[in-house]
């Protein structure tokens, strides 16, 4: 295995002498040849070869990947404070800094030098966003695709063929979900004619809430008498010496009633109905404690309407409608439904509370769809949602809708926090807010004649009651869903001649027609030419097919394959003609299906996976409900989907007069006069803080821990994604700054310290100046003017000696060899000015995205022209896509 | 055990007597003459904790080596095997840049830029060295476990990959994500009639020959590069037949009977890792693999202790030490006592022979990460016999030692006589006995 080993490592390594002829662009500048020569060369130079390093034969330019190594050693040894040695003369801080943010610079460059393709697009596999998309579009179904990777992580877009693996586990994978979508295409296509239809009448819940809330007054009262029983007898001068003796323990009444027996003349908690098998003088006690609640039950009790609805509570369970279930029977089959609702907002009630939200499994689900309810009880609303049930939904909870107040039961303890506010200003609970009439859900039979294309192909039947089809039939089957399924491309007799061979012995075995059916087709669906995006070529580019271009210019722009019509014009030779290209782009564009590039491409530009790195601390910010969450996700797809929609200039993303936001957004901003779940363009004023990436609560949460803020993180990023000016990548063994730990500072006083070790502040003197002109947004994106910090001790409490610290925030500050900035506003103002590079980071990202393979320099000339074109068109966003799906690079192999 | 060349091995343990199935009828006499039933075989163990650990309270005092040192407070929960394992500090993967990687280059020291043209890049991993050597007579060459999805694990520091493992070719494998999937996998007897099961073989591989059918249609007419592309393919392809061909020699073959009982699912966090190790455990009482990894969860192992802070702000508790310090550590202290559990395990587990399962078995506990982002003097506890290293020593190798070199060590401590592994540059002989 050892010899094997070595064989492929030197298979691997030996192009890496061709990388080295080539021209770099990785030079450390020339001004640094002083330090070296100051600060290492005396141990490092060709005599004393300290630690066998030499730096004074060391290349400026890095050409090679051993020069990159040799140069790496010195950036890790300045990081880590290790060199120059302790008893070495240091050099001063201000030069110290100066080279390690060159050199990191440089190293940066070098390793996108080296790693560069030239030009080249290795042939790439679906990721796991099309493989998905393209089964839908194949089959019209959606499956679970979350247990193959991710096809991220290595940094870049996941649309990077290079990146993309392949492994004997993997394919096994495909094999199964494979089957997984033909089992539930065939199944959703069986039930075709199927008619469904479930409806809920709320009322009905009248009965046995009323019945609940008796027996649990019955038990309160049962309780109440047995605790007033054992007092009684616990006040008896005879009883006094063992009540002492048994105080000593109880540290409160409820515990002290446990030990009843002892006293003399105290009633059993079973004599009082209490007898569950468990503790029952705790049960008794339980009741007794009750009483609350009872108020806020006869209070509903009481509502007006019962006899044709039910109001929403937050009784914190379910029983008395904290939620309202609609149960999806076992028989129903999976396919394409709408659930419906009729509800109302109560007259006079809070309007922030006039919201909804649906999804399934309550009580550990997520939230699906919210809407805010504008109906009255004179004149209720239905709300529809469409709703897809799949095969996965196989178990109670998964096949249990339900409907409920915005926010009240994303976690038990916001239920309890939200039942507390309620009594604090009532003394009884929270009045309702929402009166709902009905909770229907509905499948509606579609089409016999299946529609999905790969079903469609197949033209023979799918169940095993009709007659079986022939074998020429289903020979002719394979071949035309073969075909489409390879996006046009056709299969070799020969790969039929076994696909037909797979289905034979099945057969023979006794396996059923369609069974045999569908482990064949899985076959296709874990063959290569369905994989993998193939563009045959010798070594050399050549222009692109036109079938080629239909499959690149899709999966760009749709995340998805070609359809009929872009492969229409594809096999007609027309696609390639310019005006035709150009208008199937706009048609592409136009379709929802964009929404795969709108989703696919925003996620990884802007580093979206963060989102959902930390839970939200819903103590501090209870407005953030998981409700507001989605919304807040979905805000940054919708601005940008409606640029793209409107051809806006993309200087909008980084300032507007404007938002995209729904009523659940407008809520949480303090927008007034947006009723709708549409997101839709809104304008705010001109000292309104949204408006813009940088004032989008979810992009401020991106740069915190869901608790407190990172003024670093949101630097780096404005940086990284909209300076596309990134800072190199927080480097390893960098000794942390712990001086500070268990003080009590504000954040700039804190990150001060990053300015005194030359190895921070290389890189943090350009960041955290923006970090601080952002920290007027708290940890959740809510405009804040004051902002405090408490130590903790070891159990997360706070520190009883170190005070809290409050502080009214600064903003202001400078980019580093920059203008000054007063206000976020400023601040906001400087970034807004520098849509030229945004523009240019944007245009890499796209290419990269589109093009599969990472930007290299020799596509400077490429994206120079993309900037003239673009600038042209004010950054109009479709100009962008346009002037890349025109260039050579874009329609060449 | 009688000279008989047979290859029927008996395990015992305080709960069951397990017999193995009788190979030689198999078609594997020859390597059961080769290899003595007397000796019981070498195991190996990596376990791996993704986001290391607390810098100031889990590394023994570098001052005091050798085996009268003092137990740190984060390897306290050990104390009472202190004298079977030994600590290593030093050791460096020299590669590792990734300050969030606990565990994509661990095992294998590569240079994730050493490929032109790629930004990243990982060549083999120990363990598959060593199942190379080891795994040939067994049911699996080895068992990859982790502690939930590989989409998941990112968030216990564990980097890129679906396992610790890495094939040949520096290309991801994939494990098993819960106790249950893999419980059933090395226990549950596949009741499916003999016949049956080989005409399902004999259907597996006409499945492979047909997409190998339709990878050459494509092949014939690609670039090159875009060919080694395609090459991936087929060697997951060629994987396959080669795991079928194994498959094939163990039809018949019964499932192993264990004493475990079937693992409760949902289990995670602690229990999982208990769990887990068990099935370890198990395993090797059967046989059924000498080589096992385990990407052990942080992210759910953290509220199963009743920390409520998040894995990845505790990892980064320098600046403000508090509760995420007081988390840093509870984490710590709860890995060992799981770790000191597993240990106990393999001690009380006795061999056919009347020896510990232990002394046969080189079990590792580390990680890539240190503390916070850094990447040096990876956290590395090395235990059992199995490897004939020095147990009961605190060993401080020079600083920036090759991890590789301990990997190395280990390698040729269980009979694997590689070159050298990663960017090994020999021996760390601080460990041999």
């Amino acid at each position: 295995m050892n010899r094997f080993t070595l064989l492929l490592l030197g298979m691997v390594v030996a192009p890496s002498a061709v990388a080295a002829e080539n021209d770099t662009h990785a030079v450390v500048p020339e001004r640094q040849r002083a330090f070296l020569q100051a600060h290492c060369q005396k141990c490092h130079d060709a005599k004393v070869q300290k630690g066998k390093f030499r730096v004074d034969d060391l290349p400026f330019a890095i050409a090679n990947i051993e020069t990159a190594e040799r140069w790496q050693k010195v950036l890790n040894a300045l990081n880590a404070g290790e060199m120059p040695p302790e008893d070495q003369k240091q050099p001063p801080c201000a030069d110290k800094a100066n080279f390690l943010d060159d050199l990191a610079n440089v190293m940066v460059t070098a390793r996108k030098s080296l790693g560069d393709q030239k030009g080249v697009v290795t042939m790439r596999r679906l990721n796991r966003r099309e493989y998905r998309n393209t089964l839908r579009e194949l089959l019209g179904v959606e499956i679970n695709v979350s247990e193959l990777p991710g096809d991220s992580g290595n940094g870049g877009f996941d649309t990077v063929g290079s990146n993309l693996f392949m492994s004997s586990n993997q394919f096994e994978q495909y094999l199964a979900l494979g089957r997984e979508a033909l089992d539930e295409a065939f199944e959703k296509q069986t039930a075709a004619g199927v008619q469904k239809k479930l409806r809920f009448e709320v009322e009905d819940s009248l009965a046995p809430i009323t019945k609940f809330v008796n027996t649990e007054k019955d038990a309160h009262d049962r309780g109440k008498k047995w605790v007033d029983a054992v007092m009684a007898a616990a006040a008896k001068p005879e009883n006094k010496a063992v009540v002492a003796e048994i105080r000593k323990t109880a540290k409160d009444d409820a515990i002290f009633r446990r030990s009843w027996a002892k006293i003399a003349g105290a009633p059993s908690p079973e004599s009082f109905g209490f007898d569950t098998g468990e503790n029952n003088a705790d049960k008794a006690n339980r009741a007794a404690n009750m009483g609350g609640i009872h108020s806020y039950y006869q209070y509903y009790l009481k509502l007006p309407a019962l006899d044709q609805g039910a109001y929403l509570t937050l009784a914190q369970q379910d029983r008395v409608n904290s939620w309202l279930n609609l149960q999806v029977p076992f028989d129903w089959p999976v396919g394409n439904y709408t659930v419906r609702y009729r509800a109302a907002a109560v007259e006079g009630s809070d309007p922030q509370r006039r919201f909804m939200e649906f999804g399934i499994n309550p009580r550990h689900g997520q939230v699906h769809a919210t809407h805010e309810i504008t109906g009255t009880m004179a004149a209720p609303q239905i709300i529809e949602i469409p709703w897809t049930l799949t095969r996965k939904h196989s178990d109670r909870s998964d096949r249990t809708l339900f409907i409920r107040e915005k926010g009240t039961n994303d976690h038990i303890e916001q239920v309890r926090r939200k039942f507390a506010e309620g009594v604090k200003q009532n003394g009884v609970g929270p009045t309702v807010a929402l009166w709902v009439d009905w909770f229907e859900i509905e499948y509606k039979p579609a089409s016999a004649k299946p529609t999905a294309p790969g079903l469609a192909a197949l033209g023979i039947p799918l169940d095993d009651k009709s007659k079986p089809p022939t074998a020429a039939e289903v020979r002719a089957a394979f071949e035309r869903f073969a075909q489409e399924a390879f996006r046009g491309a056709k299969p070799t007799a020969g790969y039929i001649d076994r696909l037909q061979s797979l289905y034979d012995t099945r057969r023979t075995a006794g396996t059923k027609h369609s069974v045999a059916l569908k482990e064949s087709l899985a076959v296709v669906l874990a063959s290569p030419m369905f994989l993998y995006l193939a563009e045959p070529a010798s070594e050399k580019g050549r222009p692109l097919t036109d079938l080629e271009l239909a499959t690149r210019l899709s999966y760009f722009i749709w995340g998805a394959p070609p359809d009929t019509t872009l492969r229409d014009l594809a096999t007609r030779g027309e696609l390639s003609k310019p005006a035709v290209l150009a208008a199937e782009t706009t048609r592409l564009l136009d379709d929802p299906r964009s929404a795969g590039f709108v989703n696919g491409f925003v996620y990884q530009w802007l580093g979206m996976d963060r989102l959902d790195f930390f839970e939200v601390n819903r103590g501090l910010f209870p407005n953030f409900d998981n409700a507001t969450k989605l919304a807040a996700r979905n805000e940054v797809y919708e601005t940008f989907a409606y640029g793209l929609r409107e051809n806006t200039s993309i200087r909008d993303l980084l300032k507007a007069d404007h938002v995209i936001i729904n009523s659940v957004l407008a809520n949480y901003y303090g927008i007034k006069g947006v009723t709708g779940d549409a997101y839709r363009k809104v304008p705010v004023p001109k000292d309104s803080p949204r408006g813009g990436l940088l004032g989008m609560a979810a992009i401020n949460l991106m740069g915190s821990n869901g608790e407190r803020t990172s003024p670093v993180e949101r630097g780096a990023w404005v940086l990284r994604k909209l300076l596309n000016d990134p800072p190199p990548p927080a480097p390893a063994n960098v000794p942390a700054i712990t001086r500070l730990a268990g003080k009590a500072l504000t954040t700039r006083d804190r990150l001060q310290a990053h300015q005194d070790a030359p190895q921070c502040a290389s890189c943090h003197r350009k960041i955290d100046p923006i970090g601080f002109g952002l920290e007027n947004f708290d940890a959740v994106g809510q405009w804040r003017t004051q902002d405090s910090y408490q130590v903790m001790d070891a159990s997360g409490k706070p520190a009883r000696d170190v005070p809290k610290l409050t502080w009214t925030i600064d903003p202001s500050g400078a980019m580093h060899k920059g203008p000054a900035f007063k206000s976020y506003f400023e601040l906001r103002d400087i970034i807004a000015g520098k849509s030229d590079a945004f523009a240019r980071g944007f245009s890499e990202a796209l290419v990269e995205y589109a093009i599969g393979r990472p930007v290299g320099f020799r596509d400077a000339a490429l994206l120079d022209d993309m900037q003239r074109q673009v600038k042209a068109k004010d950054l109009a966003m479709r100009e962008f896509i346009h002037a890349l799906v025109r260039s050579k690079e874009f329609q060449t192999k | 055990m009688n000279a008989n060349p047979t290859r029927r091995l008996f395990l015992r343990s305080s709960t069951a007597m397990i017999a193995l199935p009788p190979l030689e009828s198999f078609g594997f006499r020859r390597f059961a003459s080769a290899a003595p039933a007397a000796t019981p075989p070498k195991r190996m163990i990596f376990l791996s904790f993704g986001y290391g650990v607390t810098e100031s309270s889990w590394y023994p005092d570098v001052t005091k080596t050798g085996p009268d040192y003092k137990l740190s407070p984060g390897l306290e929960p050990l104390a009472k095997h202190k004298a079977d394992f030994t600590v290593i500090q030093g050791l460096t993967n020299k590669f590792a840049n990734e300050g969030h990687w606990g565990s994509t280059l661990w095992l294998t020291g590569a240079n994730r830029y050493a490929e032109p043209g790629q930004s990243f890049h990982n060549s083999i991993s120990a363990d598959q060295v060593a199942a190379g050597h080891l795994g040939q007579e067994t049911r699996f060459p080895s068992i990859q476990l982790n502690g939930g999805p590989a989409t998941e694990m990112g968030g216990s520091g564990h980097g890129p990959g679906l396992s610790l493992a890495w094939d040949v070719r520096g290309k991801p494998i994939g494990g098993f994500d819960t106790p249950v999937d893999a419980y059933h996998r090395l226990f549950s007897t596949d009741k499916t009639p003999i016949g049956q099961q080989k005409a399902m073989l004999a259907q597996r591989r006409s499945v492979l020959d047909t997409v190998r059918e339709n990878a050459r249609e494509m092949q014939q007419q690609l670039s090159k590069k875009d060919n080694d592309k395609l090459n991936e393919y087929f060697e997951g392809i060629r994987d396959i037949e080669t795991r079928l061909g194994k498959e094939e020699r163990w039809i018949g073959v019964p499932q192993p009977k264990t004493a475990m009982p079937e693992p409760k699912p949902g289990m995670v966090g602690r229990e999982e890792i208990r769990l887990m190790y068990d099935l370890m455990v198990a395993a090797f009482q059967t046989d059924s693999t000498r080589v096992f990894t385990f990407r052990q969860p942080v992210k759910s192992l953290l509220p199963s202790i009743d920390v409520k802070v998040h894995p990845h702000d505790m990892s980064h508790y320098h600046a403000v030490l508090g509760e995420k310090l007081d988390a840093s550590q509870r984490r710590d202290a709860a890995q060992s006592e799981l770790l000191a559990g597993l240990i106990g395990k393999l001690k009380a587990t006795k061999e056919a022979d009347g020896s510990r399962l232990f002394d046969h078995t080189c079990l590792v506990y580390g990680s890539n990460l240190r503390t916070g982002h850094s990447l040096d003097n990876c956290p590395t506890v090395v235990a059992g016999g199995g490897a004939g290293i020095k147990l009961g020593h605190h060993i401080v190798a020079p600083k920036n030692t090759p991890l590789c070199n301990l990997w190395l060590t280990l390698l040729h401590g269980v009979g694997a006589k590689v070159e050298r592994h990663g960017d090994s540059t020999g021996l760390l002989k601080e460990v041999i006995a």
